[in-house]
């Protein structure tokens, strides 16, 4: 049920091509999507805007009910929409090019009668550059194209009523009757071009790109409990990987609030150092071996640029994030502003260092070892960690009235130079600084023994010398920073859950964060508390608490950044993959503390 | 114009700009890597791929100096500045042609704008002018260009 013409954030699906993606509501109405690339500026954004931001609606023009699932083991989305004259099937897909030529990008909606007689309505309203740019709207013949700068989007139909323009946008009615099948194919091309597929090529173009995706699927070697949900994740995360570059977006969207009205609306469409960890740790459980090594190699030639400093994140391209702006969209249900471009990019965040360092030792131990060249680099940044674990810094959650001396950051630090001396003694990192790793290494756990421990709470703390507790602290048993079932992090985790959790959820903190409103709880915190009650030996609890959040996924078993407490409710940027990662590896958690 | 002076020139400038777009990254001015970009066609070890890629860009600096030298043969002059002003050309050639376009769809593991979820790169391709990697980029190549013609329109004769 919309609400001002805005549908729940749970309503949501995403297809993709590992190019762009698109997000699809249980009404037929794809609400964003982004084009060419997933970091480009929107084509349809009503999500973010209603009135303005552009869709491509399809769905029976009476009444209706829906129901909806991805194929099995697909990125393929099939909507069932059952109506009082019969029942329609819609199948939306992004097309993977073959080896014929193929359109640029290809969104392909194929409708199949399943009994009575529907009429079906479509509506196609493309709108360049957010929102902002009137595209020029023409026929070539029988086909509405809408063209903009090098950018172009046609509409090309089979048995579809004739789409035309009416208006600013293309409309048609049809009607499809048990056992007939209708074919739309948005079609777009940047600077070429554009390429009109005809419809044999448009059927096999889509029953190649379901058997590519169950290929894929197939072939992971995942094999433990909550099998369903991790494929699931990460066939999402696939698609949050830009196929070009190797970069992976955190979120494919920007600016869904994380609170309805509120002004904490962010643009997740960059690729965070952090999220390297988590998705090459989550990419080798998964046997995805390239997909690995191809994200590594990209988080190489993005931080050629800077290193041994590290930004916090990185544009797909490799390049260095834009500054912050807005645009003059409505917002999705008024949550203003909508920004493009993250200030985060500008903050100092120590973490990212471990983060970078973990996500290479693990990868070494993936079986690619990491070459003299790149070692020489991660020893600099090595280096350069023991000249500024000290400072304070605004920490993972990128708080905006820091900077602070928090745990989770130093204990990072700790992660940096703890992989720089076991990469050293491996032979595949320059090892003359290691006396000098290991001691600092050693002050900074010194620190946060002394500085970040709350004998009252019996917990660590969110920052030194105060008494908060963060949900981040439920990492440090991850990066062996503490024995996972010592007293410390049963301690830490019993504190976690005492002040943060919220029924199934938990907060990220409490303390004050520099920023107006409220937020709702972040989903990866859940995961990360299942995690840290697997390693702890706690099985049984974190069983429970496993159930209960997958029963917290959307019908279709994605999730958002963010999910309101009280009302379940989706919040923030979705899908997020932070949370699908910390899913898979808090799955990995529970199956490696079922083994014997 | 003599063969010589022609490979002296090519060589030469060859150097040069290599010392240039080399010194522009340890700046921190870019993240064109040439020899990287070529070698990663034969082999994806690092270390080895820039060494095959330094002795293919050498190579293909020796074999650059001949169209400069059919120009200064067809207007019968050569200079630093016309050497200079076919660099400029010859920049925007690569950043616009070669490396933006003919190399991605060449290379085996350079990702292009059709690389799609059913295939992997693990090469960023080098976009328009190359600004990819890095704001830039354009303009070390543009330098680095403009002195290897130079010192080619100095040497050939």
């Amino acid at each position: 049920m919309r609400t001002d013409g805005y549908a729940p954030i749970e309503d949501y699906a995403l297809i993709g091509d590992g190019r762009t993606a698109a997000l699809v509501s249980r009404d037929g109405s794809i609400d964003w999507m982004c084009l060419p690339n997933l970091d480009s500026q929107s084509v349809f954004a009503a999500i973010l805007d209603s009135d303005r931001g552009g869709r491509f609606e399809l769905h029976p023009s009476i009444p209706f009910q829906s129901s909806r699932r991805y194929l099995p083991h697909t990125n393929v989305l099939e909507t069932i929409f059952h109506t009082d004259r019969g029942s329609v099937r819609t199948v939306d897909a992004m097309t993977l090019p073959g080896r014929s030529l193929a359109p640029m990008r290809e969104l392909v909606r194929v409708v199949d009668g399943l009994s009575g007689s529907v009429p079906m309505q479509c509506r196609f309203e493309p709108r360049f550059a957010y929102g902002a740019a009137a595209p020029r709207r023409e026929m070539r013949g029988h086909i509405p194209v809408a063209s903009y700068r090098a950018e172009a989007i046609a509409l090309v139909a089979w048995e579809a009523g004739g789409p035309a323009w009416r208006g600013d946008a293309v409309e048609a009615s049809f009607e499809v009757r048990q056992g007939e099948r209708s074919h739309l194919a948005m079609i777009t091309a940047s600077g070429e071009p554009l390429v009109i597929p005809g419809k044999t090529a448009v059927d096999a173009r889509l029953s190649e790109t379901i058997a590519f995706w169950q290929a894929w699927t197939s072939a992971r070697d995942y094999d433990g409990p909550w099998m369903e949900m991790v494929l699931r994740s990460a066939l999402v995360l696939k698609l949050l990987i830009l196929a070009q570059s190797g970069a992976a977006v955190a979120a494919p969207t920007t600016s869904l609030p994380e609170e309805v009205g509120g002004q904490r609306n962010w643009d997740y469409r960059f690729c965070w150092i952090r999220d390297a960890f988590f998705m090459i740790s989550a990419l080798l459980e998964l046997g995805c071996y390239e997909e690995a090594r191809s994200l590594f190699w990209w988080f190489l030639q993005a931080t050629a640029l800077t290193a041994p400093e590290l930004h916090v994140l990185y544009r797909l391209d490799g390049g260095i994030a834009p500054r912050e702006r807005e645009v003059a969209l409505a917002g999705y249900r008024g949550s203003r502003p909508v920004r493009l471009g993250n200030a985060a990019a500008e903050q100092t965040q120590l973490d990212v260092y471990g983060d970078m360092m973990e996500a290479a030792s693990r990868y070494s131990d993936g079986h690619h070892a990491v070459d003299a060249d790149t070692g020489a680099v991660f020893a600099q940044i090595a280096d350069h960690v023991c000249d500024i674990w000290r400072l304070p810094d605004d920490g993972i959650w990128e708080v905006r009235n820091g900077p602070f001396h928090f745990t989770h950051s130093k204990v990072m630090c700790w992660v940096t130079l703890d992989r720089a001396v076991k990469l050293a003694e491996r032979g595949e990192m320059p090892s003359r600084d290691v006396p000098r790793w290991k001691e600092e290494a050693g002050a900074i756990r010194r620190f946060v023994e002394e500085q970040c421990w709350s004998a009252k709470k019996n917990s660590y703390t969110r920052t030194s010398g105060t008494e908060e507790v963060d949900a981040s602290l439920l990492m440090l048993s991850h990066v062996d920073f503490v024995d996972p079932r010592g007293p410390q992090m049963r301690g830490t985790i019993d504190a976690v859950v005492r002040e943060l959790s919220h029924g199934d959820f938990v907060y990220r903190y409490l303390a004050r964060d520099g920023l107006p409103g409220r937020e709702g709880c972040f989903l990866n915190c859940s995961f990360w508390l299942v995690a840290a009650l697997a390693r702890a030996g706690r099985l049984d609890e974190a069983n429970d608490l496993m159930a209960r959040l997958a029963a917290r996924s959307n019908d279709v078993g994605l999730y958002s950044e963010e999910v309101d407490p009280s009302s379940g409710a989706f919040l923030g940027n979705f899908p997020q993959a932070l949370v699908h990662l910390a899913l898979i590896d808090a799955a990995c958690a529970i199956r490696d503390a079922s083994r014997p | 114009m003599t063969l010589g002076s022609q490979l002296a020139g090519g060589f030469i400038g060859t150097l040069v700009w290599t010392t240039i777009v080399n010194t522009a990254s340890a700046r921190g001015h870019t993240r064109m890597d040439v020899p990287f970009l070529l070698g990663t066609v034969f082999t994806d070890n690092r270390r080895k791929a820039r060494a095959v890629g330094y002795a293919l860009h050498f190579v293909a600096g020796l074999f650059f100096v001949f169209p400069y030298a059919m120009v200064f043969t067809v207007v019968g002059y050569s200079s630093w500045w016309l050497g200079t002003l076919l660099g400029v050309l010859h920049a925007v050639f690569v950043g616009t042609i070669l490396v933006n376009v003919l190399l991605p769809a060449v290379h085996p593991l350079m990702g292009t704008p059709e690389t799609a979820a059913n295939e992997i790169a693990l090469i960023e391709p080098p976009g328009f002018l190359m600004l990819n990697y890095g704001r830039n980029t354009f303009l070390v190549l543009l330098a680095a260009h403009m002195a290897y013609g130079a010192i080619v329109g100095w040497v050939v004769r």
